[in-house]
């Protein structure tokens, strides 16, 4: 059937794999192919479609620390025990080396010329075997130089996680169950669903290897209206593509640095994302580009025509004025530039109106922001904020006019997929980004104007690259596991999907009802 | 020369089967350390334990399986997760009202209740081995729980990893699994078995499928797996062959055509349909219906399915419980819970909460002396646990001899059972069966001001 399709040049043409064999230059003969002139030209087409085919994908590629976390464990080994056990040992195994060289770690801590008398705790995995096997002089402690990094909401297992997905760019797998609370409070609190029967595609191993996780930013009109000849008349989408739902916000606190400031748009550049940059500093810097978002003061509106090559300008309260909705300064950017319009507003008092005024005038992009512990200043916690926005959207009949953006608290992978579940379209990042660079922080990280942190010193700019593109490599390839596990095949569905995820509080409720003593879910 | 030879050779930590002597010392160290610090001849190693395998959880079992008695300085009942099975108490009688501790106190439960022609079978303790299979453990390990099922008169499965010769002389007492790689399936392990069991997920990676780094499928490995020694092998994620409880039916057909006596077992996850799912399963002939939760153990899974993907047993338990009785056909199904299956308590809220028994997985390896390390998968070394259960490296897994690993079992479930029967005659019940679904002997132990 195939090759009587392909004797001919004319019926060659009708065969599924004319357009791409007529990109790549069939040598078209006169007169039948013979099979193993089809066999020959298939085999180059296809190596040429092959060669020529891309489909996104982060590259990542292990690097190495430039000023390493606090190692996990500390190791103790009392010296005076060791040298009793090798002497006592040396005698009863004489000559049997095997036997009295023998280390209790597989780890190489005790390796060297000089073994356990000058362990090597970095590589030290807390499995305990020495210390269980040598009660007397061993001693395996967590370290309190870990333990103490971050604050009560980044917490140094984030910070530790954090550190190795944009070391390894790879997904955190680990023997054993899980290991921590039940439930918890803020994203703790919501879990994944999955299904049994369905994957998101029948390709590859599991299915998941084709998902897609692209957002489109900007609006489509809720319909396309059409004029008596059947041409388009009313308005059309105004939408751009980036590869993955998050974007790189404006660093918090001090950490705006110009070095930073490189790192991120080149990183977003190369995994086609966005990152939002003041607009002091992308003007200073040069940095006006594609994939860079230039924040703008509301006052300083008229300053987006500077930023000509942005697809994405976002506008911010001043400091120091009180944030209303301010339909001038959005009307004076939007005629200063091509560029979209985008709107920062915190999840302060009157928030709701804000937003649906802002919507209500036309604009695209709405970045919601909540404090760096993920609540609003009334204190909810942004799962509940962005659902709120997302169901007024809903609501008024808007949601796929406006992109949601949104940040706070979103400092581990899975708060990736839930936060989108809550109703965004993209999340954005904030302190991830420091503790991927390996950078330290001072004090709390709640309030975005007073986080204080530093970098490492000499901030390599290709290494500060490779660790936040393994990063997003890291988080990407854990959102698909979270979609493959849904059978979701695109991240663009996922939004607002609530009946696809589960609140412990509500399960709990649902199974412990009528328990005594139980009075709703505490978590 | 010789000597020398072995001296460079133990300096390098070239790796080859133990000496005699190596694996006397090793093991005798091991056993005596786990030994003193379970009987608290030592503090509590610092750095053992977390919130749902607590410090004194994993020294109480090392305790029962050293004594076959539950210690009284250790809390063996409960972890600190602040949840679940955690926050759950029972409502025990006044003490005049106990019953007296006894063997009569029954703790049989029956598998099979579709009044079918398929094997009728009953375990001794309403709880078995949950699947490991050959490559994420030993054959030391698998040996072990399977002389212990059957000192039990219960199961252990095999995972999902072919079945070791060795393993045929206690064919009475193991599960064949079937799961998405048809890994070691064959016509001999499905007539083996007295239970088949279909692995549609697993709680620790639900939707994801499995993955068995190069590194550990070796020779032995990949000769039962009919695989290439040291390739990965990927379990899919799902059946590649199920898209409907129709095709699960004809997967049940198929085995019951295979070995028309065996009774079927669906292990599934704990998605938000589950109570669907498991009537789905009902009506496709299974017998068992074993829900595995989200904070179930594994020899690998990725960090964010752990915790994220699907819900804990302790919420699924009631879900399917109450759903199957509204459909009315709850008493012809047994519902095995595991996924973070602890200890007896916890085997007797499971109960409590609607299941009919348990399968326990990671209590049997604390039971022979993993420390919850996590590093199963193969560790920076490569080489798999240290203690030598979730591994087939031949030095480490020399730590666990079959009839050392039986024997800790073996105390590990006596004093389980002790415990079990000391919850049972607390509440006034006789018989484990009618603890079944009765909520109302727990209570929720909230929490403390300033918790
Ligand atoms: S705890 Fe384990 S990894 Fe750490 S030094 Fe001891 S034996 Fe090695
Ligand atoms: S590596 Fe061994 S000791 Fe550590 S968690 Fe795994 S089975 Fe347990």
């Amino acid at each position: 059937m195939i090759i009587a399709l392909l004797r001919t040049p004319a019926r060659i043409r009708g065969g599924i794999m004319l357009e791409s064999a007529t990109h790549v230059g069939l040598q078209v003969t006169d007169g039948p192919l013979s099979i193993d002139q089809f066999g020959a030209e298939s085999a180059r087409i296809g190596r040429a479609i092959a060669d020529r085919y891309h489909r996104y994908h982060i590259e990542t590629e292990e690097v190495d620390d430039a000023d390493p976390l606090p190692h996990r464990f500390l190791v103790k080994v009392g010296k005076v025990g060791l040298a009793k056990l090798i002497g006592k040992e040396s005698l009863k195994y004489f000559g049997q080396f095997d036997v009295i060289l023998a280390r209790p770690c597989t780890y190489g801590v005790f390796s060297g010329p000089v073994g356990g008398f000058v362990p090597k705790p970095k590589l030290c995995v807390g499995c305990l075997r020495c210390e269980v096997q040598h009660p007397d002089f061993v001693k395996v402690l967590p370290n309190p130089d870990l333990l103490k990094l971050g604050d009560s909401y980044t917490t140094h297992g984030h910070i530790a996680a954090i550190d190795e997905e944009a070391k390894k760019g790879m997904v955190p797998v680990r023997g054993q169950g899980y290991r921590g609370r039940f439930g918890g409070p803020g994203f703790d609190g919501m879990l994944t669903d999955m299904s049994e029967i369905v994957r998101p595609s029948r390709d590859g191993i599991h299915g998941r290897e084709l998902i897609g996780t692209a957002v489109d930013i900007g609006g489509k009109p809720m319909h396309l209206s059409f004029d008596s000849n059947g041409k388009l008349s009313g308005s059309t989408p105004e939408m751009f593509t980036i590869q993955v739902p998050f974007i790189f916000d404006l660093p918090p606190g001090d950490l705006g640095t110009p070095q930073l400031a490189s790192v991120v748009d080149s990183t977003s550049r190369r995994i086609d994302t966005l990152a939002c940059l003041d607009a002091h500093t992308v003007a200073r810097l040069g940095l006006d580009a594609p994939n860079i978002v230039p924040v703008l003061d509301n006052t300083e509106a008229s300053r987006a025509s500077e930023f000509p090559n942005a697809r994405l300008i976002e506008l911010r309260s001043s400091p120091g004025r009180p944030w209303g909705w301010d339909a001038a300064g959005f009307d004076i950017a939007t005629e200063a530039t091509d560029a979209m319009i985008g709107i920062r507003i915190h999840f302060e008092e009157g928030w709701q109106d804000r937003m649906s005024q802002a919507v209500e005038s036309g604009v695209k992009v709405i970045h919601l922001l909540a404090d760096l512990h993920g609540c609003g200043s009334d204190g909810t916690f942004v799962t509940e904020l962005f659902k709120e926005a997302h169901l007024l959207l809903l609501e008024q009949g808007r949601r796929d006019t406006v992109t949601l953006f949104g940040g706070g608290g979103i400092v581990g992978a899975d708060h990736v997929p839930k936060a989108i579940i809550s109703g965004l379209d993209a999340v954005t990042l904030d302190l991830p980004v420091l503790f991927a660079l390996q950078g330290r922080s001072n004090g709390s990280l709640r309030q975005r104007k007073q986080v204080s942190g530093t970098l490492p010193r000499h901030l390599d700019r290709d290494w500060a690259e490779q660790r936040l593109t393994n990063l997003c490599g890291s988080w990407r390839d854990q959102l698909l596991e979270i979609l493959g596990a849904m059978g979701i095949r695109e991240v663009r569905r996922l939004r607002g999907e609530f009946g696809r995820s589960m609140v412990v509080k509500h399960l709990e409720d649902e199974a412990f009802e009528g328990i005594a003593g139980y009075v709703g879910g505490d978590c | 020369m010789a000597m020398l030879q072995d001296l460079v050779d133990a300096y390098k930590g070239k790796i080859v089967k133990p000496s005699d002597a190596l694996l006397h010392k090793t093991t005798h160290l091991i056993q005596d350390g786990m030994n003193a610090r379970a009987f608290g001849e030592y503090e509590k190693p610092k750095a053992l334990g977390d919130a749902r395998w607590t410090d004194e959880l994993i020294l109480s079992t090392w305790y029962m399986a050293e004594t076959g008695e539950v210690p009284d300085k250790l809390n063996f009942k409960t972890g600190k997760s602040d949840g679940g099975f955690d926050r759950l108490d029972f409502q025990f009688l006044p003490e005049s009202d106990w019953l007296e501790h006894s063997e009569a106190i029954d703790t049989k439960l029956p598998l099979n209740r579709r009044g079918d022609k398929k094997n009728k079978i009953e375990i001794d303790i309403p709880w078995y081995g949950g699947g490991m299979s050959y490559g994420s453990v030993s054959v030391n390990v698998m040996m072990s729980r399977a002389k212990n099922a059957k000192q039990w008169n219960s199961f252990m499965s095999t995972g999902e990893g072919g079945y070791p010769p060795e393993l045929y002389e206690l064919k009475e007492n193991v599960i064949t699994q079937v799961a998405t790689g048809y890994f070691g399936v064959e016509e001999e392990t499905i007539q083996a078995a007295p239970i088949i069991e279909f692995k549609y997920a697993q709680g620790a990676k639900p939707g994801l499928g499995g993955h068995l780094l190069a590194a550990k499928a070796g020779e032995e490995v990949a000769k039962l797996r009919g695989s290439v020694p040291f390739v990965s092998l990927f379990s899919p994620f799902p059946f590649h062959s199920t898209y409907s409880v129709e095709d699960h039916s004809k997967h049940l057909d198929w085995i019951e055509t295979v070995n028309p006596k065996a009774i079927l077992s669906v292990k599934v996850s704990t998605p938000h349909d589950v109570d669907m799912v498991a009537v789905g399963s009902y009506y496709a002939g299974a017998h068992i219906i074993h829900l595995d939760g989200g904070y179930g153990g594994t020899g690998a899974a990725p960090e964010i399915a752990k915790k994220n993907i699907a819900m804990p047993i302790e919420l699924a338990i009631p879900k399917v419980h109450k759903f199957l009785q509204k459909e009315g056909v709850r008493d012809k199904v047994t519902i095995i819970a595991s996924g973070g299956v602890r200890t007896a308590d916890d085997i007797a809220k499971a109960i409590a909460l609607g299941a009919d028994g348990c399968v326990l997985g990671t209590t049997d390896l604390v039971g022979m002396g993993c420390t919850r390390c996590s590093n199963c998968e193969g560790g920076p070394s490569g080489r798999g646990c240290p203690w030598g259960l979730t591994t087939t490296d031949i030095e480490l897994q020399e730590w666990v001899q079959q009839d050392w690993g039986a024997k800790r079992l073996d105390n590990l479930y006596t004093a389980m059972q002790w415990r079990l029967r000391d919850i049972l005659r607390k509440l006034g019940l006789s018989n484990v069966r009618e603890l079944r679904g009765r909520t109302d002997l727990l209570k929720y132990i909230g929490k403390e001001a300033g918790e």
